[in-house]
């Protein structure tokens, strides 16, 4: 093979001037952390109270929970990000979608990104939720009722937080996804980890380092998430239950 | 509000439908790879050899970790090359379906390889126990008695990795390939009607993997009426 | 105190209570036993409004439980019940368990409640345990301590769902013994069981169902003298030789 392995490729300035291609690397890493963070928060707000509304007896609460779900695990993430990136501004009342269309680029990448991840995160969120809630006993919710809580509070005080001590390892799978699911925010210019790993592949010559290099970040996230994943665990362990003290 | 104008989707049907060709090729190309690949890799990961185990393992946690457009990206950009100088090939255009299509079918093996491996340890210990008593080998054990069942209980689920993977097949837009998603988005862009043709798009998806997946759900029940 | 008249319950096509019917004064003490599928379980939960039903009326103090102006949570709070799988919360110690009731639903003060908690866990002999989650305890611990959590909430009457069924033989006794001195201090009780020892030492009157119909509803001694229907007395007859 003709191929000129470079490492210290990263090291050298990059062509706009102000930083090396390492930058440019760090500076996706940066992204992706930050997109994916936000959008988690958004998606486990979201993905709870819609997770709680598929297992209340109201029929129109939970089918309309239900449609949710099932409107955003049926359509591809790419095509629901394209969605909300290029059909949304349009459908705004004009005043509101003229005004996102002008603010900066970066930035519609990034809203547009971030809700895209939130909400296509939350229904399965809502899933683990609704498992997480649909596995007690049932006793737990006539317990609570019985003591004179109304539904809400049996909820609140009672199974919400049992359903998610339970679902500490989907979440944490979930959690992973919405790292390797940012990825696929690149294809509107969104410049996270792989586009820039696909920018630095265009620049230097050194596609074999460039890859290497990003698979190894994502790997890295992999790891930290783990790790923060096994801390979390330890915390909410329940007494009594698998993996309990 | 906006002008809706659907007048283009009518006459780019054609074109439309030899993008989702390729979506079902594509599709139908990973599910076969990834069962095959996948229970190759199940077996290994379960198997006592060391050697096998770990390169499984390797694998199939390389492959989950990392997101499908990197692999895609990497087909895409550096397989061609490989190709190339490993065989001398000319630059040729048509790499991009074949590097899509082995990129995605080592992807998702990686998952199938996880619901196969769960399969397989959900049938009771006793059966392998029950074969060996027969004289069988271990590989007539696993061909006859093991896998047979692990997969009657892994239906479903393989079902659904079927609907998510159509879904990824999408993903192929990064190597500038028209599936069924990218024809949709030429055509959008080439009219002028990106949203009209982005809302079709998300409705033929919604409907076909919807009606797949009740089909899956109507399937388990009758399984365990 | 409790009024049950003529109540009929169904789940779709299945008859679950035909026209039970049946009183309970306060202080009484009031066994309701019968073969598994007899609904004893249903028509106590009937009692505080967990499982509705469809005809009939159940007046707790005078207030119906079926009207839908009731204030059902203000209801349960004051009716205590102690379940089968005792179904104490996983999550939280036992002194939450006990107090998290008091304080969110009867608005007594942090302190208050947990004084009057570890009053009662005192009562059950469990006052070590405080600290302790439910996991940690045994199934006869944690049955005392689901006791405990009811009665912290001052209740007028206390319902009880088979609450040693779950109970492995040598713990049953322990919390036997909770349930005779609750009724010695007068508390109005109706306990679904299969224990004939403890409806012998304490009950007023012992209900016998089968089949979703109240068969039988005579004092004690009339029920373990006497029973008046065959089904009782074939029931009977093969529990009463353990």
């Amino acid at each position: 093979m003709s191929y000129h392995w470079n490492w210290a490729v990263f090291l050298s300035p990059a062509p706009s001037g102000d930083t090396t291609y390492l930058g440019w690397m760090l500076s996706g890493l940066k992204m992706t952390v930050t997109l994916s963070l936000s959008a988690w928060v958004m998606a486990l707000i979201l993905g709870s109270i819609m997770g709680v509304l598929r297992t209340v007896p109201n029929r129109w609460l939970s089918g309309f929970a239900t449609a949710y779900v099932e409107l955003f695990r049926n359509i591809p993430l790419l095509v629901q990000l394209f969605i909300w990136y290029f059909v949304l501004p349009e459908l705004l009342p004009t005043g509101m979608g003229n005004a996102f269309k002008q603010t900066d680029p970066a930035f519609q990448q990034f809203f547009s990104a971030m809700i895209c991840l939130g909400f296509f995160t939350s229904a399965r969120i809502c899933e683990q939720v609704r498992a997480g809630i649909g596995s007690l006993p049932p006793g737990q919710k006539n317990a609570g009722l019985a003591m004179g809580f109304t539904l809400p509070q049996t909820y609140r005080h009672v199974l919400v937080p049992m359903a998610f001590r339970l679902i500490v390892p989907p979440l944490t799978s979930e959690f992973l996804n919405i790292f390797k699911n940012s990825a696929v925010c690149s294809t509107i210019g969104l410049l996270e980890l792989a586009a820039q790993g696909r920018q630095l592949v265009d620049y230097t010559a050194q596609s074999y380092e460039s890859f290497i290099a990003v698979t190894v970040m994502y790997l890295l996230i992999n790891v930290v998430v783990m790790l923060v994943a096994r801390q979390v665990e330890e915390r909410t362990r329940v007494p009594g239950y698998i993996g309990g003290k | 509000m906006y002008d809706f104008d659907w007048s283009s989707i009518p006459g780019a049907l054609p074109f439309l439908w030899q993008g989702m060709k390729v979506s079902l090729e594509i599709t139908l190309n990973a599910i076969v790879v990834g069962i095959v690949w996948g229970t190759l890799l199940a077996m290994m990961r379960l198997s006592r050899s060391k050697l096998l185990s770990w390169f499984a393992a390797g694998y199939v946690n390389l492959f989950r970790s990392i997101p499908l457009v990197m692999v895609l990206l990497w087909f895409f950009l550096l397989i061609p090359q490989v190709l190339q100088s490993m065989f001398g090939l000319s630059p040729v255009a048509d790499m991009r379906l074949t590097s899509a299509m082995i990129g995605f079918a080592l992807f998702e093996s990686a998952y199938y390889s996880e619901i196969i491996r769960a399969g397989i340890q959900s049938v009771p210990k006793g059966q392998a126990a029950a074969a060996q008593a027969l004289g069988m080998s271990y590989s007539q054990s696993m061909r006859l008695v093991i896998l047979p069942q692990a997969f009657r209980n892994m239906v479903p689920l393989l079902l659904t990795q079927a609907i998510i993977l159509f879904q990824d097949t999408s993903l192929v837009y990064v190597s500038a390939l028209a599936d069924f998603f990218g024809a949709a988005y030429k055509v959008g862009d080439r009219d002028g009607r990106l949203v009209e043709l982005l809302l079709f798009a998300g409705l033929v998806y919604f409907v076909i993997c919807y009606s797949t997946s009740l089909l899956v759900k109507r399937f388990q029940k009758r399984k365990t009426a | 105190m409790i009024s049950i008249k003529n109540v009929s319950k169904h789940y779709g096509a299945f008859q679950v209570l035909t026209d039970c019917s049946t009183e309970v004064q306060k202080g009484e003490v009031i066994v309701v036993c019968g073969p598994s599928g007899s609904g004893k379980s249903t028509l106590i939960k009937c009692v505080n409004g967990l499982e509705p039903f469809q005809q009939g009326e159940i007046l707790l103090e005078g207030i119906s439980v079926g009207d839908p102006k009731t204030n059902l949570p203000k209801l349960r709070a004051r009716v205590g019940m102690v379940f089968q799988n005792f179904e104490l919360f996983p999550h939280m110690s036992i002194t939450e368990n006990l107090t998290v009731g008091q304080v969110k639903v009867l608005g007594r003060s942090r302190d208050e409640a947990v004084e009057k908690g570890l009053k009662l866990l005192d009562r059950v002999g469990l006052k070590a345990q405080a600290a302790k989650y439910p996991g940690q305890l045994s199934g006869g611990q944690q049955q005392r301590v689901a006791i405990a959590r009811a009665l912290a909430m001052d209740p007028i009457c206390m319902l009880f769902d088979e609450p040693t069924s779950a109970l492995d033989p040598e713990m049953i006794n322990e919390v036997l013994d909770v349930m005779v001195e609750l009724a010695k201090e007068g508390m109005t009780m109706m306990v679904v069981t299969h224990e004939m020892g403890f409806a012998k030492k304490v009950a007023h009157r012992v209900i016998f169902m089968d089949h979703g119909h109240i068969v039988e509803d005579a004092s004690k001694d009339e029920f373990f003298g006497t029973p008046r229907s065959e089904r009782a007395q074939l029931f009977l007859s093969k529990i009463l030789h353990h």
